[in-house]
């Protein structure tokens, strides 16, 4: 703004600056955006992050390894298990050691039932933000379930912090079993529900279909991963392409949209949820029985009742507790399929017990330049369905 | 393409510019000096047969308590998409005047990870048009995840307190 000579107010250009969030209810978090508005029109968005920082990679340089998994999940806290497993198998990849079959399916359980319950929490957040309440209750209610059998599992609803380095932290229960079993028959139809307030609604394919398109070339090249890159035709999947923790046993299909817009996105979400059920039930089938840990009493601890009249348990289990996990030196990293796309930890190992860097790659946190440049040429009522279909998590932005 | 593969196929081919590379833990790792990053990135992209066109991460170490020379490195994570191949680029960046080209020309998602790199290890970013802190306040001294950031101080930004004096304050030994 400029003062005239009359005294007047006089704008310098004929666009309007417009910030949006931090506090926004549509940003899903601390996310700040400052949009160019030409009328309604967006000319540029320039987003703003770091209002959540948490310092987690720095506080990993001086946590134990074993410590740092709690701290994990906190990063994405919408896939706690996702996130414990990919740290847990970079470090076991550093250790040279094989899981049993056992943990690596418990593992695969806890990681597809966490899938679901985020898309889920993405379907009925992103249908709030667009106008559509109704799905959100549902989609809440299923997550529910979700969140009691992680309870009946590890005591805790959301941050689980069960996938620990060497295996799981208890064997599976025949009660969760049980309950998981009882949740993959009744959810189906559920899925059917969602689809039919959604799919075929007149105005949530006005509001999503051509808008927030991302081609082929543009997914790849902005780094998109997940549900985001597949909408666009790209069929890579991590589960498939470099299959972990035995996704190799499991026959599924990788939904892969055509156009790249926000109908497409939902679309896979919606096709991986049903898959995630196909990869449970196969799970739950086929579940082998040779034990929940490795039995290297290096790494894992020993059975709480061989200390009493073991030696070498006892001395064990006090080195383990007391100095933790020696991990050799070396750099590596492992991508495993998130939610949300590809999470992996690259971890440097000096040969302490203590990681010399611990770094996050958070597909939520690759994908914010390119959902920003999405937004250039939309309506500013599309910008809150563009932020919701690509699913930011702003724990795992930030970091 | 395995790694073993790759790792032949870059040292046939760009053997002069890449330093050294070796299949490290089953990953393909090529050490990069900051000078030849962009014409070997600029090769792993364009050759048909590694096609590298996906970026997945860019991270930087500070290897100043592991004793090793150079003291930071930015490492490259790219993936290629047809070729389901992967490979990791290690850029050794010298602690005077710490800089590395930046790669978003060919990889646009480059901007957020190669602006964390500034913030947090203070490299500075050759030709990235928008170097500003990413995560921390733009007013923040100092780069966080080096490895001689002091962990323990933090300055007073603002007090309810009446008899704080400033004098009693301590200088912050992270002002430099």
């Amino acid at each position: 703004m400029t003062v005239t000579e009359q005294g007047l107010l006089e704008r310098d250009k004929d666009t309007m600056t417009l910030n949006m969030g931090p506090q926004h209810p549509s940003t899903h978090g601390v996310f700040r955006v400052v949009l160019e508005m030409d009328g309604e029109i967006v000319l540029s968005a320039v987003p703003d992050i770091g209002y959540l920082h948490t310092g987690i990679e720095k506080s990993s340089e001086n946590k134990r390894y074993v410590h740092v998994i709690p701290m994990t999940d906190r990063l994405d806290y919408l896939n706690p298990p996702g996130n414990n497993l990919a740290f847990c198998l970079t470090t076991e990849k550093l250790l040279q050691v094989e899981i049993p079959g056992r943990a690596q399916y418990i593992r695969v359980i806890m990681c597809e039932l966490t899938r679901i319950a985020s898309h889920l929490l993405w379907l009925g957040t992103h249908a709030l933000d667009i106008g559509a309440m109704t799905v959100f209750l549902y989609a809440w209610r299923e997550r529910e379930m979700i969140l009691d059998l992680n309870e009946m599992i590890s005591g805790v609803r959301m941050m689980t912090s069960f996938i620990r380095i060497g295996g799981v932290a208890k064997d599976a229960t025949p009660e969760w079993i049980q309950g998981t079993r009882k949740f993959i028959d009744y959810f189906p139809e559920k899925i059917d529900e969602y689809e039919s307030l959604l799919t075929k609604n007149p105005i949530w394919m006005d509001r999503t279909q051509g808008v927030g398109v991302f081609s082929r070339e543009q997914a790849i090249d902005w780094s998109f991963s997940g549900p985001c890159l597949r909408a666009s035709g790209v069929d890579f999947d991590f589960r498939k392409k470099r299959p972990y923790s035995g996704y190799e046993n499991f026959r599924f299909e990788v939904p892969v949209g055509k156009n790249g817009d926000i109908y497409d996105r939902y679309r896979c979400r919606i096709q991986e949820m049903r898959e995630s059920r196909e990869i449970l039930k196969q799970a739950l089938d086929n579940l082998p029985d040779d034990g929940y840990k490795i039995a290297d009493n290096k790494i894992s601890l020993p059975p709480r009742k061989t200390l009493k009249t073991s030696m070498e348990a006892l001395i064990h289990h006090f080195k383990l507790v007391s100095e933790g996990i020696k991990v050799p030196a070396g750099e590596t990293y492992v991508p495993t399929e998130g939610p949300r796309g590809e999470v992996g930890f690259y971890i440097v190992s000096d040969g302490s017990n203590i990681p010399y860097r611990v770094k996050l790659r958070a597909p939520s946190f690759m994908a914010i330049p390119g959902m920003c440049h999405m937004m250039n040429g939309h309506f500013i009522a599309d910008v809150v369905g563009i932020i919701g279909s690509v699913d930011i998590v702003m724990g795992e932005v930030d970091r | 393409m395995t790694a073993e593969e790759v790792v032949e196929k870059i040292k046939s081919s760009m053997g002069q510019d890449v330093q050294s590379a070796e299949v490290h833990l089953g990953d393909a790792v090529v050490h990069v000096a900051p000078e030849f990053l962009p014409k070997v990135a600029e090769f792993l992209k364009d050759d048909p047969d590694l096609a590298f066109d996906y970026l997945s991460d860019i991270r930087g170490v500070d290897y100043l308590k592991m004793e090793r020379e150079p003291r930071f490195e930015a490492v490259y994570e790219l993936h290629s998409i047809d070729k389901n191949h992967s490979v990791r680029v290690r850029v050794g960046i010298p602690e005077e005047n710490p800089s590395v080209p930046t790669v978003t020309k060919l990889w646009s998602s480059a901007v957020f990870p190669e602006r964390e790199i500034f913030d947090m290890f203070g490299v500075h970013i050759e030709g990235l048009e928008d170097e500003r802190r990413l995560i921390m306040p733009e007013t923040w001294e100092g780069h966080p995840l080096r490895k001689d950031y002091p962990l323990v101080w933090e300055d007073i930004a603002f007090t309810h307190n009446r008899d704080f004096k400033k004098e009693l304050v301590k200088e912050n030994p992270a002002k430099r």
